[in-house]
C-alpha cells in the first residue's frame, strides 16, 4: 500500500467503521433487547401478518381477474418443482445402490466398479 | 471551375484519422485486457464470476434422502481409512458447503485426507408440505434414518457424530435418545444449550406480542430472510463493516474471493420448518428445558446426562450468533466421563472455516478423533 493511499480520509474512515462497529453494533444490539422494542417488534410481526393475508387474498382476487397467476399459483409450481426434485435424487440413490449391486458381483468396492474400497484399518499417529 | 463533389453517403463513416477500422480498434482493445488480465494484476479479476465452481467442490454423492434430509458421502481418498465412520450434522437453518468452502479452507477435505470417511447430513430448503416437520421428525426420523443407512452402507455397528451450531444440539438430542444406536463419539460446535446466553433471541422469544404459534399457522415455513434478519440484528452493523473491508482489500484477489464466499454463504440461510421454529421457541428459548433435563422431543424427554459416550465440545471466544454463555454449560450437563472442552479465538463462522480452525481447531479435532476412531 502506498503512503498516499494510507493517508487517504475515506480509507481511513472506513478504517475506523471496521474497529468501531462491535462496539456501535453492541449499542444497537442493547437497544433491540429492550422490553420496549421487543413489544413493538412482537406488535409490527401480528399487524404484518394481519395485513399480509389481507392483501394476499384481496391481491389473489384482483389477479384472477386479470388471468395473471397468483403468489399462491407461483407457490404451488414452486412445490411441484421440488417434488420432482425429490423424486430425482431418489432415482439417483436408486442409481448409486444399483451400481453398488452390480458391483459385489466381481471385487468389494465402493460403489463404483473398478474402485477398491479403503480397508478400515488406519490408527492415529503415534504421539512425538 | 469548381468540381462538383460526390454526396457524402448517410451509412459510410468517414475514414478514421489513424488509418484503423472500428474492428481493429475492438481487436487492440480486447487485446490489451485480454494481455493485463494476463499479468495478473491483483484487483482486476472478477472472482464472482468463477464463485460458483469453487465451492463445495469435494467429490460427493448423495446416499439418502429424507423429508429435507440429504445424506451425503464424501469420496475417501485414503487406501487405508479409520474404522469408525463420521457423520457431519448442519445446522438446519445453514448451508453445509460452509464446511467445504474451497480448497484448502475446508474441514471435509481435511477430515478426509487424514484418513476419516465422512458423511454429511444437509438440509434441503423445507417446503409448505414440510411445515409439519419438528424436533421428533428431525432426531427420530430424519437423522436416525441417516444413521441407519451408514451403518448398513459401511458395515459399520459404530459412527461418530459431529454436529455444528444447531446441528449440535440435534447430534446430542440423538446420542440421549438413542444410546443403542452405535453413536461412539459425539463432537460439537458452537451448540446452544442454555437460551439464558442469548439474551436477544431470549428477550423477543419471551415478549408476550410475539405469538409463535401465530407466526407458524400463517406462514407455514419461517422464511430464510426472516432468519437472516434475526441473525443480523445480533450484529446490526457487521454486513456494513465487511463491505468496507471488503474496498480496503480490494486490490487482494485471496481477500476478495474468501469475503464474497462467506458473504454468499451468509446471505443464503435456509428456510425453517414452522412446527421445527415452535418447538424452538417454545422448549428452548422459553422454557430453556436442557437445564432441568427434560427437553421434550415426541413423546420422550431427554436429559443430556444420559450421553455417556466421548464427548467433545468446540466453542468460539468471540462468537456473537451462539456466545460462549449459551453453550459453555453443555460440558456439564452431558453425563460422559471422557469429555472435554475447546474454546478458540475467533467468532461463529471462523471457528469452523476460518485461519484459527485450519491451523488450530482441525489438528486438535483431528488428534480427539482419531484416537476414538480405531
Amino acid at each position: 500500500m502506498s503512503d498516499d493511499e494510507q493517508l487517504n480520509p475515506v480509507r481511513l474512515w472506513r478504517e475506523w467503521f471496521v474497529k468501531s462497529e462491535k462496539a456501535w453494533s453492541q449499542s444497537m444490539t442493547d437497544m433491540m433487547g429492550d422490553e420496549r422494542f421487543s413489544k413493538g417488534m412482537g406488535r409490527y410481526m401480528q399487524e404484518a401478518l394481519h395485513t399480509h393475508r389481507m392483501f394476499s387474498e384481496s391481491m389473489a382476487q384482483y389477479l384472477a381477474n386479470l388471468n395473471l397467476p397468483s403468489r399462491q399459483d407461483v407457490l404451488d409450481v414452486s412445490d411441484r418443482l421440488g417434488r420432482v426434485e425429490d423424486a430425482l435424487s431418489s432415482v439417483q440413490v436408486e442409481l448409486r445402490e444399483l451400481r453398488m449391486r452390480l458391483a459385489q458381483g466381481g471385487a468389494a468396492t465402493g460403489g463404483r466398479p473398478g474402485v477398491v474400497k479403503p480397508a478400515r484399518t488406519k490408527r492415529p499417529p503415534e504421539p512425538t | 471551375m469548381a468540381t462538383k463533389r460526390a454526396p457524402k453517403s448517410p451509412h459510410k463513416p468517414p475514414p478514421p484519422a489513424h488509418g484503423l477500422s472500428p474492428e481493429e480498434i475492438d481487436q487492440r482493445v480486447k487485446k490489451t485486457i485480454e494481455r493485463t488480465l494476463a499479468r495478473n494484476i491483483p484487483g482486476l479479476n472478477v472472482p464472482e464470476l468463477d464463485l460458483d465452481l469453487e465451492i463445495g467442490q469435494t467429490p460427493k454423492e448423495l446416499v439418502y434422502t429424507r423429508d429435507t434430509l440429504r445424506l451425503y458421502h464424501y469420496r475417501p481418498v485414503l487406501d487405508e481409512i479409520y474404522r469408525v465412520p463420521l457423520l457431519v450434522v448442519m445446522s438446519p437453518v445453514a448451508r453445509g458447503y460452509i464446511l467445504d468452502l474451497a480448497a484448502g479452507q475446508s474441514l471435509v477435505e481435511y477430515l478426509l485426507l487424514q484418513g476419516y470417511d465422512v458423511y454429511m447430513a444437509d438440509w434441503a430448503p423445507p417446503r409448505r408440505e414440510h411445515a409439519h416437520l419438528g424436533l421428533n421428525a428431525f432426531i427420530n426420523e430424519m437423522l436416525d434414518g441417516a444413521v441407519e443407512h451408514i451403518r448398513v452402507e459401511s458395515g459399520e455397528a459404530e459412527i461418530s457424530l459431529v454436529g455444528y451450531c444447531m446441528g449440535g444440539m440435534l447430534s446430542c438430542l440423538y446420542a440421549a435418545l438413542h444410546p443403542h444406536r452405535g453413536v461412539k463419539n459425539l463432537v460439537c460446535f458452537t451448540t446452544p444449550i442454555n437460551a439464558d446466553g442469548m439474551v436477544l433471541y431470549k428477550q423477543w422469544a419471551e415478549s408476550k406480542s410475539f405469538d409463535i404459534d401465530r407466526l407458524v399457522e400463517e406462514l407455514g415455513i419461517i422464511p430464510g430472510d426472516l432468519i437472516n434478519a434475526s441473525i443480523q440484528a445480533l450484529r446490526p452493523l457487521q454486513r456494513s463493516a465487511n463491505q468496507l473491508q471488503l474496498l480496503n482489500n480490494v486490490d487482494n484477489d485471496a481477500f476478495v474471493k474468501a469475503n464474497l464466499r462467506f458473504d454468499r454463504w451468509a446471505a443464503e440461510q435456509l428456510p425453517l420448518p414452522g412446527e421445527l421454529a415452535r418447538d424452538f421457541v417454545r422448549d428452548f428459548l422459553r422454557a430453556n428445558r436442557f437445564l432441568d433435563g427434560a427437553f421434550p422431543v415426541g413423546d420422550k424427554v431427554v436429559d443430556l446426562g444420559k450421553i455417556r459416550v466421548p464427548f467433545l465440545h468446540v466453542a468460539a471466544e468471540y462468537d456473537h450468533i451462539v456466545p460462549t454463555a449459551a453453550s459453555k454449560d453443555l460440558i456439564g450437563l452431558v453425563g460422559s466421563a471422557d469429555k472435554q472442552e475447546i474454546v478458540i479465538k475467533g467468532g461463529h463462522v471462523s471457528l469452523v472455516a476460518g485461519g484459527n480452525a485450519v491451523y488450530r481447531l482441525w489438528p486438535q479435532l483431528d488428534r480427539w478423533l482419531g484416537a476414538r476412531s480405531i
